[in-house]
């Protein structure tokens, strides 16, 4: 197994020693991987981990697969669901709340 | 129908099925407490309905008092939160497994919509609540940390861990489907 092919938070070099380009390691990189995706780094740490990941073979395809999925998750996840029985019912306690707002008026 | 009806019609009660949609999220699947959110949720809407601007974002607004409605809720009836236990298989990541074969994550796109939202709905509270207000909503760390009251800390790890999960039991199904070869 060369260096490149471990997997992400196993054999990576501790202490995040540098792997490939700038001054940021693997091990760091992999670590923060859905702060970064999720936009929670602050911005100049986000950019070191930007440039790492440009940089590495190894993060690169990882970090964009931890993308694919969050996108996954996202557009698959909130489906609208339909209940008529819940339309109607509620068309019913609208009228209510209408019935009372006119009584009110009087 | 007065006027006020039929502004709220057209406006509002035209997202019942995308707040439905959210309500069964939240709920984890419990279909009646999601419907009884969602009539909560578009009562007080309507009640409210003289300050809301016409021509804002509607949708976004309802999704707010669907929100704060089930956080006031679940604050009522939650005691002492028991911590969900880490599970070492359950969170393991499983990018491992899939970067000779699908580094891409193509697997995920053949999983019908069903059995993610399934998974979802099946997390711990804990996890799934965080889960749909990043992944599903889009809030960031610190505003889920002040809407559910806990350190962005315990957000962070909350939702690492409820990410992985679900990736695990995705990659499952996918293995049982014969959409991706297991290990
Ligand atoms: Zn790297």
């Amino acid at each position: 197994m060369t260096h490149d092919e471990r997997p992400p938070g196993q054999g990576v070099d501790r202490g995040g020693g540098s792997v490939a380009g700038g001054d940021l390691g693997c091990e760091d990189a992999m670590k923060n991987v859905f702060d970064y995706l999720d936009g929670e780094l602050p911005p100049d740490y986000s950019e070191k981990v930007r440039r790492h990941i440009e940089m590495c073979k190894r993060c690169y395809p990882y970090f964009n697969f931890e993308q694919a999925f969050l996108d996954y998750l996202h557009d698959r996840g909130v489906k609208p669901a339909r209940s008529d029985e819940l339309e109607e019912r509620l068309r019913t306690l609208l009228g209510e709340v209408d019935t009372e707002d006119a009584e009110g008026c009087d | 129908m007065s006027e006020k009806r039929e502004g709220f019609e057209a406006e509002a009660l035209i997202h019942l099925d995308g707040l439905y949609g959210l309500a069964l999220r939240f709920t984890g699947g419990d279909d009646a407490a999601a419907q009884d959110l969602v009539q909560d949720t578009m009562l007080k809407a309507y009640r409210a309905w003289d300050n809301f601007q016409s021509g804002t974002n509607c949708r976004a607004w309802l999704t707010t008092i669907l929100r704060n409605t089930f956080i006031n809720d679940l604050r009522r009836r939650q005691k002492r939160p028991v911590p969900v236990e880490f599970d070492e298989v359950a969170e393991r990541p499983i990018y491992p497994q899939l970067r000779e074969t699908d580094p891409e994550g193509r697997f995920f796109e053949r999983i019908v919509d069903e059995e993610v939202i399934r998974a979802i709905e099946e997390l711990p509270e804990d996890f799934r609540v965080p889960v749909v207000l990043a992944d599903l909503e889009g809030l960031g760390y610190q505003e889920i940390s002040e809407i559910l009251e806990i350190p962005v800390g315990t957000v962070k790890s909350r939702l690492f861990r409820a990410r992985r999960r679900l990736q695990q039991r995705l990659y499952s199904y996918a293995v049982e489907m014969g959409y991706i070869r297991g290990e």
